[in-house]
């Protein structure tokens, strides 16, 4: 069983599809506890019997479609019309757009491709120096997964249910409990973007220009009023407001502003549904072999080996920090979630944390994750996309990394910050 | 990607079922989600407008869920976009990055096979049972894109591994394709 383990990861490590190395993992329990392995198809089948699970096809065309758009440039427009007076207010336009629209399309790297391309000019040319413009730019790229309708925020969501666990708890509170901890995060770096760039020229503000943006955003503005609005005040479920909003992006984006062709919507769902497609796989994967380690009993006893020498909930959450920073590093982040949440859940819960802030514990850490150096996916996507070495996006993302460091910390320690808007 | 020559081991009997694969598989894919999409926010609209709904909307909604599932990851092995950790291969020599894809990729296609073979005796089974998932569906016929969907992929994967195998393709030629 440890040698088959091992070829397994060796497997994984060698670029192996994952969900085809977790479907293996639990195949081989499922061989060895005896139990027929049709049980792989019936539990690929839940997918089908899930569903919240219809939110992610539609709000990832969603994301696809908004990207193709000229939104971007309009939502940096608009924010720079209505914050741009500020001292470093365009470095918080930057990271209140990106904020924004990572949400929109789960961290993808789509947000360094899409708006780190304009914003990273658009730095420079404020008066913002390469090295603060690079570094913010790259770490914008995954700001907003704990704002709701972040894919992963729902994906957690979705496999925390899986578990059928006491402490239970529904999507909406989720999103509610992702809010301030997102906030905490774009305040710091808001702080430190303006303590950094005292005596900026300012771009003073002007009703005409500011009139003029909100008229050029108009159809994008209710959007996420449609997604939140809908969701918080409980009016739409979230497969609900995920379809009200791909609806929604198709009238805006292809027949009002027309500036996606119709004809190229079949190109735009077939690359979307890749990325749900690959998605999909591994949730499917990962809900057999969820059971495959419920069955083994594997969590129970991990949290009986960590009891022994782990008593205290906060050096728990010390170690879970540096181990979720590492594995963020290693594992993008819907991976991450499918394989370690079904072991992490039930022991975090044993130490008395609350699934809802667990989730947001996980997610602030993937997040950092994604800028981690030396491997963070995002380093190398913004090297690439910039033409940088990738030592100046090292030496330029540092500061962004620490401040978000403490941001995670005060997350993990102060659970009130994530559990009070959802009232738990 | 759709434009770029065929190589030399994609020809013949093989490509013509592929192209007819591919062809069946994206039409399929912008049909069920304009399907999806239109149901979807339509069930709303009834719902709030006129207080009422399509009864079978939800069920077929969930199993479209799977199937659109499928289909984006049949999609996915044929543009090399399944979800993998690639630390090690940025560190070897391209040959090197070669053999491990061709060892991974004759996994993958192993695991896919044998998912496919057990979902082929699940919808047997099913289909003796006769359940029906809603309305007058039969649940076998929503559990077949499962056997269907990780076959494809098997002999996808199996494609990329013949191709590496006889040079047809190699994953340095790959990173530059996909940036």
């Amino acid at each position: 069983m440890i040698i088959a383990g091992v070829v397994l990861l060796l497997l994984a490590l060698f670029g192996a599809p994952l969900f085809a190395v977790i479907a293996a993992a639990a195949m081989l329990r499922f061989y060895r506890a005896d139990i027929d392995l049709s049980v792989v198809p019936i539990e690929i089948y839940r997918i089908a019997e899930t569903p919240v699970l219809l939110a992610i096809p539609l709000f990832t065309f969603a994301g696809y479609l908004v990207s193709e758009s000229r939104a971007p440039t309009r939502l940096v427009y608009l924010t720079r019309a209505l914050l741009g007076w500020m001292p470093g207010g365009f470095a918080i336009i930057a990271l209140i757009a990106c904020a924004m629209f990572t949400a929109f399309n789960g961290a993808s790297g789509v947000t360094i491709i899409a708006l780190g391309a304009l914003l990273y000019p658009a730095l420079k040319e404020g008066g913002y120096s390469d090295k603060f413009s690079l570094g913010l730019v790259t770490t914008s790229g995954s700001l907003g997964v704990l704002f709701a309708p972040a894919l992963p925020l729902i994906l957690y969501g979705v496999i925390a249910q899986q578990q059928g666990l006491g402490r239970s708890f529904t999507i909406d509170q989720l999103f509610l409990a992702g809010i301030l901890p997102c906030l905490l995060m774009l305040f710091m770096l808001s702080v430190w973007s303006v303590w950094q760039n005292r005596g900026q020229p300012l771009h003073p503000f002007s009703t005409r220009e500011a009139l003029r943006a909100l008229r050029g955003a108009a159809w994008e503005i209710p959007l996420p009023i449609i997604v939140l609005g809908g969701i918080y005040s409980g009016y739409l479920a979230v497969s609900e407001a995920a379809a009200a909003t791909a609806l929604y992006v198709i009238i805006v984006e292809v027949f009002i502003y027309r500036e996606i062709p119709f004809t190229s919507l079949p190109r735009i769902m077939r690359e979307s549904m890749i990325l749900v497609g690959a998605i999909m796989v591994i949730l499917g994967a990962s809900m057999a072999s969820t059971n495959a380690l419920i069955d083994a009993q594997v969590p129970t006893r991990i949290f009986a080996v960590l009891r022994e020498h782990i008593t205290n909930p906060f050096t728990f959450l010390a170690l879970l920090n540096v181990f979720l920073l590492f594995l963020g590093t290693m594992l993008d982040i819907f991976s991450a979630l499918v394989i370690m949440v079904p072991l992490l859940l039930p022991i975090a819960i044993g130490y008395g944390i609350d699934p809802v802030h667990l989730g947001v514990i996980f997610l602030a850490n993937m997040q950092l994750g994604y800028f981690t150096p030396p491997v963070g996916m995002d380093l190398f996507l913004s090297s690439f996309r910039f033409e940088k070495s990738i030592i100046e996006v090292y030496r330029a993302t540092l500061p962004f990394f620490f401040i978000l460091l403490v941001a995670v910390i005060i997350i993990t320690y102060w659970p009130a910050l994530s559990l009070t808007l959802p009232g738990r | 990607m759709e434009t770029r020559p065929e190589p030399a081991a994609h020809r013949g009997l093989m490509a013509r079922l592929d192209r007819v694969v591919v062809a069946v598989e994206n039409t399929l894919i912008v049909v069920l989600l304009s399907v999806m999409i239109l149901l979807a926010g339509g069930q709303i609209l009834l719902r709030n407008l006129w207080d009422m709904s399509i009864s079978w909307g939800d069920p077929f909604l969930r199993v479209s869920v799977l199937w659109i599932g499928l289909f984006g990851a049949m999609a996915a092995a044929r543009h090399d976009k399944h979800i993998r950790i690639n630390v090690l291969q940025h560190f070897v020599p391209t040959r090197v990055a070669d053999i491990s894809r061709m060892i991974t990729d004759l996994f993958a296609a192993l695991v896919c096979g044998m998912i496919s073979y057990h979902a082929v005796h699940l919808v047997i089974m099913e289909k003796s049972t006769g359940g029906h998932a809603f309305g007058n569906v039969p649940s076998w016929v929503c559990e077949l894109i499962i056997p269907v969907g990780f076959a494809v992929m098997a002999l996808r994967f199996l494609l990329s591994f013949l191709m590496l195998l006889t040079g047809a393709r190699t994953t340095a030629i790959q990173e530059q394709e996909s940036p």
